[in-house]
C-alpha cells in the first residue's frame, strides 16, 4: 500500500503553504483530503518540505480530533455525541451502529465499507440525535431509521462494485 | 526593586522576578515538577501554587511575576490541599516501583536491590557499606535469616527468587576477609549516653546506629558474650562462632562499651541506668521456652528447646540419650533436632501437629534435617508425658487431622477421636514458643502477652527515655531482622529524642505496581544458586558448618539475575519527595492507570513512559535548547504520551544524546543507562569538577560509586551538557581508572 | 413573487438543498418566479423552511416543506392561490418563536442571501465600516463600545472595549483581530448560523474592531465541522475584497486590513483563547500561561485581540444606532441581547435571540413552547461542558452574567439544553465529564488527571458501583481541578458536576446508597417491566428485542425475561401502548 502514495499530489499545497509560518494545520488537512488519511510517508514528506520535526507533526496530527493516521473505510458515519443529541439518547443509535456493524468508536468494519467516529457536535441540534455520512445528515434518527440507512448504503456500495 | 512578603517574610526583589524565582533566592521552598530555569516556563503541574491576598484565584508561582506590595502565602491550607491533590493525581497515573518488594518486605528495608546490584558489578566493599546502614552483620544475618526478602522477590515468577541471603553472607564473608574492610563513619561525639539493654541482634543493632550517630554507647548483657540469640540459640554448623565475633568485634570497634554478666534486677536496676544515662534502649531477647501445659511435663529429661540450644552453645553436652523427640515445627525445632542429631541421638523424632506444608520452619532446614536423618511425625502432638520416678518415661502422642482455616490461614488441626499412642524417649524437646524474661522491668508497663508496651512509631515505653524494640517488645519473639529493623529505626528515632525533638518512626509512601499476568513472560530464565552444602554424613556428626559458602562467580551471576524491580532514580525523584512531604493518598484517586511496558533501553538512556508525568520538560529542553525536537508529545489528555518521533527507539530516532532530557527529567522517566553490567539503583556520591572535553568548560557533578563513574550531571541549575560532558566523560573517566 | 428557502445547515440536514433544486427544475417552467435562499432565521424546528414574497414583499412561511411539496407550491404561486398552501403555513403558534424576539446579531439571518454582498448593501450593509472609517478615530470606536456595554459573548463576558483598549495600548505596529468561530460547545450553534446566514455581518464587526485596535490582519478560526459557513465566509472575504471593503486603503481612508480563514481541526480546548493562538500557529493547542494575554503578546506574540462571532456581529448595529440604543437592552450587568441555541427536550427549538433580563422561563416556555411530549421539566443545561444545570426552582432567573452565575451555572456561549424528567442528573454530569476528558489537551495536571477521576467516579455511580463517600470526593475533587487547573476549560469543567449536586443531590444519593436511578435511565440501575393491563399482545416489542427476551402469545399481555434482558430500551421506544415502562 505504502509504495502507491503519490507525493506530487500534495506539491501545490506544499508550494502554497511550505514557506508560509504557521500552516502545518492547513497543510495537514490538505493531505487528508488528498489521501483520505496521513500515511507516515506523508508525514516525513512535509517534515522534509516544511522543515518541522516530525515528532512535532505527530503531536499535530495527534492531538486534533480531526486527523487520521490509517485509512478509513468507504463511508465515514460521524455520529453526533452533542448535548443535545445526548438528550435525546444518542448513546441508543451509538449502540445500534455497534450491534448492527459489529465496529465501536474509531474503527472501521472488515469490509473496509464502514468507518465509525463519535464527533462533539455537528451543529443540528434540532435534528438530533442525528448522525453525518460522507458529509450528508441524517437527523431525527431512531434504530429502526439507522439500520435502514445502513442498509441502503451496503446495498449502493454492493451495486456499485457489481457494476465495475 | 520592589517590596513583597512572602509567609510573612518582608522581602525585596527586582521587578519581573517571579514568584518562585523571589521565594528561592530567599530560601522559601515552594515546589514544582515541570519548572526548570533552563527552559522556558509551562505551567503545568499546578504544584507551585501558592495564594496573594487579593486574588480569588491561586496563582502559579512560576509565571507569576512580583508586584508591589504583594502579600504572598506559600502554605496556607488552601495551596496544601491543591498541591496534595496535584500530587494524588499524579501518582494515580505512575506506574513503577519506587522500592523494591525484597527491600519493602525486609523488616529492616535492607537495599536488597542495591547491594545485589552492587555485588554485580564487583563493588563488594559499596555492597557491604550499603548493608551496614540496615544490618551490622552481613554475614551472621546472611546465613541465619529466613529472608521474608526472598519471598517476594519477583524472579520467582520467571523461575526461582534471587539467593539475596547467601549474597548477603558472600559479601560479608569477603570483607570479614578482607584487608580493606569496610568501616563506617562515626559522627563526632554529642556527649549524649545511652544504655542498651541486651547484646542480641536488637541491642547491638541500636548500639551500632546510635553510635554511629556520635552517641556514647553501653550494652549491658547478662551472658558471658555478646551476640543474644545469635549466639545461644542458633547452632555453630548454622552461625559459626567465629564469624559472630568479628561482626560483634567490629561494632565494639566504633567505639560501644560492652558490660558482660550484668543482668538488670540483680545487679544493676533500671532506674540507676535511667538516671545515668539520656536514653535506655530495652533489648532483651526471649529467653524462656513456652510450655505445652500437658500433664507430667515438668519431669526430669523434658526441656526446652531454646535451653537446650544454650546449654550446647555454652560448650556444654547435655545428656539427651538415644531417643529425642522435638514439638514443634519452627526454625529453634529444626536447631533442635539437628543439634540432636550432632550430640549423637539415634533416634529424633520431629511431632507436630500440622503437615509439612504448615510448618514455619524454613523449606531448606526441614529437608537438611530429614537428609540427617531426623524423623518426622506430622499431624501427631504430644497430649501426656509419662515419668517414672520423675524421670520422663514415654510420650503419649495425639493424632490429629486438619480442619477449617483459621484466621492465619493456616488449617486448624483437630485431634482425632482415640488415636493415641504411647511412645518411649529418653529426651523431649519442647519447641514450641519463647517468651522473655520480665523481671527487672516492673517499672514498665507490660502487654497482655507478656511483653513490654512500646509504641509502635516512636518505640517509647511508660518511663520517659526508656525505649523497646524486638523480642521483648509488643509482639513477643520473631526472627532477628525483626528486631534489627526496629532497633534501626529506633535509633533515628532515640537520637532524634537526645536532640529534644519527639519524632516517630513513619512509612515512607512508596509507589507500588501490580503486575498483570504474563509480564514476566519476557524473561528469560537463569536458573537459581544453591548454596553448597556438607554432605549430610559428613555434617552429622560434627558443627562444621553446613553451608559452603558460593564463590565469587556464582555471586556475580546470582546476582545478575536480579530483575531490577525498583526505580533507579528513587533518590533522584522530585515526585516520591513531595508525596512524602505532603503526606499523599493517591488510592483514593485510583482508577485506570497506563501500563505501557514498553522501556526503552537505548545506548545510552532510558526512556520509561509508565514512569513520565507529562511535564513536559523533556520535549521543551529538546526543542528549545537542542532545536533536535526528537521527542514529541504525542495525543491528548489523558492518553498523552512523550515519545520520540513516529514512535521509533531512541537509538534510531533523531536524538543527538545530548543528555538534557535526562537531565531535566523530574522523576525515572528518563535516566543514564549506566555504563556498568547491572544497571545500579542505588544512591551516589558527588564530585563537583568542570569538564574540559571544550573550552566551554562547563562545571559537572560526577556520580561515582566506589570506583565507577555512573554518571554525570551538570554542576548547577543553568547548565546543560552536550553528548560530550554527559555521556563520552563518563567513559573516559572509567577508562583512565582502570 | 420570490421563493426563498433557507439553506443553513440544519436546514440542508432536514432536506432544503433537495427542495431547492426540485424548485430549481420546476421554476425553469414557470415565469416571474424568481427563486432565491437565505441563512437560517432559527426556527430549526420547522426546517426546511420556504418563504413566499409576493410583489408587495409580503410575507407567506411555508414549514417542513418536502421536497415533494414543492409542485404544488409552485402552482399556488404562479397561479396567485397562496391559500392552497394553508397545510404548510406556519401556525400562529409557531410564529410566536420568532415575535418573541430582538435580533441584533442575528438581525439578517434568515433574511438576506448570505452569498449575495447586494443583499447585505441593501440592508445598511457596511455603513457602519464606512462610518467608522470617515468620521471616528480609534478611541472613539471603543469608546462607543463601552458605552454599549457590549461584552464578550464567548462565555467569560469581558468587556469588549476593554480588551480592545488594551490591545490598542500595547506597544507594536503589528497587531492581530482574531474571531473565534471554534464554537466547540456541544449544544450551540449560534456562530456557525451567523457565518452561514449572514458573512459580511461577521467582516464589518471585525473590521470595526480592527481599525480600533489597530490591525493589519484579521484571521477567523472556525470550527473544522462548519464546512458550509467556511464556504460561504469565504465567497464574503472575496466580494468584500472585490468591493474593496478588504485589502489596502479600505474605502479610501487609508486604513489597510486583509482577512483569512484558518480552519480548526477539532479540539475543544481551542475555544480557549491562548490555546487557539497555538492553533493558529500551527502547533497541539495547548494553552500558553496567562500573563502574558493576548493584548500584550498573542499571534505571533504580537498583541492580538481575540472576540467571538456573535460579538464581532452585534459591533456594525452599535455604530449605526449607538452604544446608547444597545445599552437601553438589557439590564444593570449585561447589556443588549444574547442568542441562545434553545434544544433538548423542546417543543420549539431553535436560535433565539432576546434581550438580556428575560428570564429562562420565559425563553423556554414562551417561546420555546416547553417541554415536548407532555413530560415535565427538570432542569435546563446553561454554557455546556463549562457550566451547570439550573433546576425548575430558579427558573426565574433573568438572563444576565451575575445571576447566572450566582446560580452556578454561566451565560456561556449559548447554548441551552432543556431536560425532562427522564433526563439522568448524574448521567448528564457524566456525559459532560466524559466531554471534558476527552477534549482535555493533558497539559496540566487537574484538567488532565482530575476529569478523568471525577469521570470515573460518575460512571462507577450510574453503574451502580458508588461507593459511600463518593459525593464527598468528587466534591474535593471538584474544587481542586476548579483551583488548580491552567485555562478556562480545565477551571470550568467541575461546573456541571458541582450544579448537578448541588440541585440534585438526591438522585446521586439514590445511585450510590439505593442503587436506583429515580429518572430511569442508568440501565445496570433499572430494569424493563410490561404493564400486562396495558400490553395488548402486538408483539412488535419481541420482534424487535436483539436478544429474544420478551415472550408471549399474540394478543395476550408479554413479559421480559430480566436475566435475559440486556436493557436496551428497544422494546419501550417501540411500543405503541406505553406498556413498557422502567422500574
Amino acid at each position: 500500500m505504502a509504495e502507491n502514495i503519490d507525493l506530487t499530489l500534495l506539491d501545490k499545497t506544499l508550494e502554497d503553504y511550505a514557506s508560509v509560518k504557521g500552516s502545518l494545520i492547513t497543510v495537514l488537512q490538505h493531505a487528508q483530503d488528498i489521501y483520505g488519511y496521513l500515511p507516515e510517508e506523508i508525514i516525513k514528506h512535509i517534515s522534509d518540505k516544511m522543515s518541522i520535526p516530525v515528532a512535532k507533526i505527530m503531536g499535530v496530527a495527534t492531538f486534533y480530533t480531526q486527523f487520521r493516521l490509517k485509512p478509513v473505510g468507504k463511508y465515514l458515519i460521524m455520529l453526533c455525541k452533542g448535548t443535545a443529541c445526548h438528550v435525546n439518547n444518542s448513546d441508543l443509535i451509538e449502540k445500534t451502529i455497534n450491534e448492527t456493524l459489529g465496529i465501536s468508536d474509531g474503527e472501521t468494519t472488515e469490509d473496509g465499507l464502514f468507518s465509525l467516529k463519535n464527533v462533539a457536535c455537528l451543529g443540528c441540534c434540532s435534528l438530533s440525535p442525528v448522525m453525518m455520512i460522507n458529509g450528508e445528515t441524517y437527523g431525527s434518527l431512531t434504530p429502526d431509521k439507522v439500520i435502514g440507512i445502513l442498509n441502503t448504503l451496503r446495498q449502493n456500495a454492493l451495486e456499485e462494485g457489481n457494476e465495475q | 526593586m520592589i517590596n513583597i512578603t512572602i509567609d510573612g517574610k518582608k522581602l525585596t526583589v527586582e521587578e519581573n522576578t517571579t514568584i518562585l524565582e523571589a521565594a528561592s533566592e530567599n530560601g522559601i521552598k515552594i515546589p514544582n515538577l515541570c519548572y526548570d530555569g533552563r527552559v522556558e516556563t509551562y505551567g503545568a503541574c499546578g504544584l507551585c501554587v501558592v495564594e496573594a491576598e487579593g486574588s480569588a484565584k491561586l496563582l502559579r508561582a512560576c509565571s507569576t511575576k512580583c508586584s508591589e506590595s504583594m502579600v504572598i502565602n506559600t502554605k496556607s491550607d488552601r495551596v496544601i490541599r491543591a498541591r496534595k491533590t496535584a500530587l494524588e493525581l499524579l501518582i494515580s497515573d505512575h506506574d513503577g516501583d519506587c522500592k523494591a518488594p525484597c527491600s519493602l518486605e525486609c523488616p529492616a528495608n535492607t537495599d536488597c536491590q542495591g547491594y545485589v546490584g552492587l555485588i554485580a558489578n564487583g563493588e563488594y566493599k559499596q555492597a557491604v557499606r550499603l548493608i551496614k546502614e540496615r544490618i551490622a552483620f552481613p554475614s551472621s544475618i546472611g546465613r541465619i535469616c529466613p529472608h521474608p526478602c526472598e519471598k517476594k522477590c519477583r524472579r520467582k515468577y520467571v523461575d526461582e527468587p534471587v539467593s539475596i541471603a547467601a549474597l548477603k553472607g558472600f559479601v560479608g564473608d569477603m570483607d570479614l576477609a578482607s584487608d580493606d574492610r569496610y568501616i563506617p563513619p562515626v559522627e563526632p561525639d554529642t556527649g549524649k549516653r545511652v544504655a542498651v539493654i541486651g547484646g542480641g541482634p536488637g541491642g547491638l543493632t541500636a548500639a551500632f546506629f546510635l553510635r554511629r550517630m556520635g552517641h556514647g554507647v553501653t550494652v549491658f548483657d547478662m551472658m558471658e558474650k555478646m551476640g543474644g540469640m545469635l549466639r545461644y540459640g542458633i547452632p555453630e554448623y548454622r552461625l559459626p562462632k567465629s564469624i559472630l565475633d568479628r561482626e560483634i568485634k567490629q561494632i565494639e570497634d566504633l567505639g560501644v562499651n560492652f558490660k558482660n554478666n550484668v543482668k538488670i534486677g540483680r545487679d544493676i536496676s533500671l532506674d540507676e541506668l535511667k538516671k545515668d544515662y539520656d536514653a535506655v534502649v530495652v533489648a532483651l531477647g526471649a529467653w524462656n521456652s513456652s510450655k505445652m501445659r500437658i500433664a507430667g511435663e515438668d519431669c526430669e529429661g523434658v526441656i526446652g528447646g531454646i535451653d537446650f540450644l544454650r546449654e550446647v552453645a555454652l560448650g556444654n553436652r547435655p545428656e539427651i540419650g538415644g531417643r529425642v523427640a522435638i514439638c514443634g515445627g519452627g526454625n529453634t525445632a529444626m536447631d533442635a533436632c539437628r543439634t540432636a542429631v550432632r550430640l549423637g541421638a539415634k533416634e529424633v523424632r520431629v511431632l507436630y501437629r500440622r503437615t509439612r506444608d504448615e510448618m514455619p520452619a524454613e523449606d531448606i532446614e526441614i529437608k537438611e534435617a530429614m537428609e540427617e536423618g531426623v524423623d518426622f511425625c506430622f499431624l501427631s502432638s504430644p497430649c501426656e508425658i509419662i515419668s517414672e520416678n520423675g524421670k520422663l518415661k514415654s510420650v503419649k502422642i495425639q493424632k490429629y487431622e486438619l480442619g477449617e482455616p483459621d484466621e492465619s490461614g493456616r488449617r486448624r488441626p483437630k485431634a482425632v477421636d482415640g488415636s493415641v499412642e504411647e511412645v518411649e524417649f529418653d529426651t523431649v524437646i519442647m519447641a514450641i514458643g519463647q517468651y522473655p524474661e520480665l523481671e527487672g522491668f516492673e517499672g514498665l508497663e507490660i502487654s497482655a502477652k507478656n511483653t513490654i508496651l512500646a509504641d509502635s512509631g516512636s518505640f517509647r515505653t511508660s518511663a520517659d527515655g526508656v525505649f523497646a524494640v524486638g523480642d521483648v517488645s509488643n509482639r513477643g519473639a520473631s526472627i532477628a531482622i525483626e528486631a534489627i529493623g526496629e532497633a534501626q529505626k529506633a535509633s533515628v528515632v532515640i537520637d532524634r529524642y537526645l536532640n529534644g525533638e519527639d519524632v516517630k518512626y513513619k512509612k515512607p509512601f512508596y509507589v507500588e505496581r501490580t503486575l498483570p499476568d504474563g509480564y514476566f513472560d519476557k524473561f528469560e530464565k537463569a536458573v537459581r544458586a544453591e548454596m553448597p552444602v556438607l554432605p549430610a554424613d559428613e555434617r552429622k556428626n560434627s558443627f562444621k558448618e553446613v553451608a559452603l559458602g558460593i564463590s565469587e562467580e556464582t555471586a556475580v551471576n546470582e546476582a545478575m539475575r536480579c530483575l531490577e524491580c525498583g526505580c533507579h532514580d528513587y533518590y533522584e525523584c522530585k515526585l516520591i519527595e513531595y508525596a512524602n512531604e505532603y503526606d499523599v493518598k493517591p488510592q483514593k484517586f485510583s482508577g485506570e492507570k497506563h501500563f505501557r511496558n514498553n522501556e526503552d533501553k537505548s545506548s545510552l538512556i532510558i526512556r520509561n513512559a509508565d514512569k513520565c508525568i507529562l511535564c513536559g520538560l523533556c520535549v521543551r529542553v529538546c526543542e528549545e535548547r537542542e532545536g533536535v525536537t526528537a521527542l514529541g508529545l504525542i495525543g491528548r489528555g489523558f492518553d498523552t504520551i512523550v515519545n520520540p518521533e513516529l514512535s521509533l527507539p531512541l537509538d534510531l530516532s533523531s536524538c543527538t544524546f545530548c543528555g538534557a532530557c535526562v537531565d531535566v527529567c523530574p522523576t525515572g522517566a528518563l535516566k543514564e543507562k549506566q555504563p556498568i553490567k547491572k544497571q545500579l539503583a542505588v544512591e551516589e556520591e558527588s564530585r563537583k569538577s568542570v569538564c574540559e572535553l571544550c573550552d566551554k568548560l562547563c562545571p559537572i557533578d560526577i556520580r561515582y560509586i566506589g570506583d565507577t563513574v555512573t554518571r554525570i550531571k551538570p554542576g548547577d541549575k543553568n547548565t546543560l551538557l552536550c553528548k560530550k560532558g554527559k555521556f563520552d566523560l563518563t567513559d573516559k573517566l572509567n577508562g583512565a581508572q582502570k | 413573487m420570490k421563493i426563498v428557502v433557507g439553506e443553513g445547515s440544519c436546514g440542508i440536514a432536514a432536506g432544503a438543498a433537495k427542495v431547492y433544486s426540485a424548485f430549481e427544475k420546476l421554476t425553469e417552467k414557470y415565469d416571474g418566479i424568481d427563486l432565491g435562499f437565505t441563512g437560517c432565521n432559527g426556527m430549526c424546528f420547522l426546517e426546511p423552511i420556504v418563504d413566499i414574497y409576493d410583489d408587495n414583499g409580503d410575507l407567506t412561511r411555508l414549514v417542513k416543506v418536502s421536497e415533494n411539496d414543492c409542485e404544488a407550491i409552485i402552482k399556488a404561486v404562479s397561479e396567485n392561490s397562496l391559500e392552497d398552501l394553508e397545510a404548510l403555513k406556519i401556525s400562529k403558534e409557531d410564529e410566536e418563536f420568532l415575535n418573541k424576539q430582538t435580533r441584533i446579531a442575528l438581525r439578517h439571518c434568515g433574511l438576506i442571501n448570505p452569498e449575495d454582498i447586494d443583499e447585505y448593501l441593501a440592508c445598511d450593509g457596511y455603513k457602519a465600516v464606512e462610518k467608522v472609517l470617515k468620521t471616528m478615530t480609534a478611541q472613539q470606536v471603543i469608546e462607543e463600545i463601552k458605552v454599549s456595554g457590549l461584552a464578550g459573548r464567548g462565555g467569560a463576558g469581558f468587556p469588549t472595549w476593554f480588551k480592545w483598549n488594551a490591545a490598542r495600548n500595547s506597544e507594536g505596529s503589528e497587531k492581530y483581530l482574531i474571531c473565534n468561530a471554534d464554537e466547540g460547545d456541544p449544544g450551540a450553534f449560534m456562530d456557525r448560523a451567523v457565518i452561514e446566514s449572514d458573512p459580511h455581518s461577521l467582516i464589518e464587526g471585525m473590521l470595526i474592531g480592527a481599525y480600533a485596535i489597530g490591525a493589519g490582519e484579521m484571521v477567523v478560526y472556525v470550527r473544522a465541522e462548519y464546512p458550509l459557513a467556511v464556504k460561504r465566509l469565504e465567497k464574503a472575504i472575496k466580494q468584500a475584497e472585490e468591493r474593496g471593503f478588504l485589502g489596502e486603503n479600505i474605502l479610501s481612508s487609508g486604513f489597510s486590513c486583509k482577512m483569512r480563514i484558518k480552519a480548526g481541526a477539532g479540539a475543544f480546548v481551542c475555544g480557549e483563547e491562548t490555546a487557539l493562538i497555538e492553533s493558529l500557529e500551527g502547533n497541539r493547542g495547548m494553552p500558553r500561561l496567562k500573563p502574558p494575554f493576548p493584548a500584550q503578546e498573542g499571534y505571533w506574540h504580537k498583541p492580538s485581540n481575540i472576540n467571538n462571532v456573535e460579538t464581532y456581529a452585534n459591533v456594525a448595529w452599535i455604530i449605526l444606532n449607538g452604544g446608547e440604543k444597545f445599552a437601553q437592552m438589557g439590564t444593570e450587568n449585561s447589556k443588549g441581547t444574547k442568542v441562545f441555541a434553545l434544544t433538548g427536550k423542546i417543543k420549539r427549538g431553535g436560535l433565539v435571540e432576546i434581550p438580556m433580563g428575560m428570564t429562562l422561563r420565559e425563553v423556554i416556555f414562551d417561546i420555546g413552547g416547553g417541554i415536548r411530549d407532555s413530560k415535565k421539566f427538570k432542569a435546563v443545561q446553561m454554557g455546556g461542558p463549562s457550566g451547570g444545570c439550573i433546576p425548575e426552582s430558579l427558573l426565574d432567573t433573568v438572563i444576565d452574567y451575575k445571576a447566572l452565575a450566582q446560580t452556578g451555572a454561566i451565560m456561556g456561549s449559548g447554548g441551552m439544553v432543556v431536560m425532562d424528567e427522564s433526563t439522568c442528573m448524574v448521567g448528564m454530569a457524566k456525559f459532560f465529564l466524559d466531554f471534558t476528558t476527552k477534549e482535555s489537551c493533558g497539559k496540566c495536571v487537574h484538567c488532565r488527571l482530575g476529569t478523568k477521576r471525577m469521570y470515573e467516579m460518575l460512571t462507577r455511580i450510574v453503574e451502580g458501583n458508588g461507593r459511600p463517600g463518593d459525593i464527598e470526593l468528587l466534591e474535593e475533587l471538584c474544587y481542586s481541578v476548579k483551583d488548580g487547573a491552567l485555562c478556562g476549560l480545565g477551571q470550568t469543567a467541575p461546573n456541571p458536576v458541582l450544579t448537578t449536586l448541588k440541585y440534585f443531590r438526591d438522585e446521586y444519593e439514590a445511585h450510590i446508597n439505593n442503587k436506583k436511578c429515580p429518572a430511569g435511565e442508568c440501565s445496570a440501575l433499572i430494569k424493563y417491566v410490561i404493564d400486562s393491563s396495558k400490553c395488548v399482545g402486538c408483539t412488535k416489542c419481541a420482534k424487535n428485542c436483539p436478544v429474544n427476551a420478551i415472550s408471549g402469545k399474540v394478543k395476550q399481555p408479554h413479559a421480559i425475561d430480566a436475566d435475559k434482558c440486556i436493557k436496551c430500551g428497544k422494546c419501550r421506544g417501540n411500543c405503541n401502548f406505553s406498556a413498557v415502562e422502567v422500574r
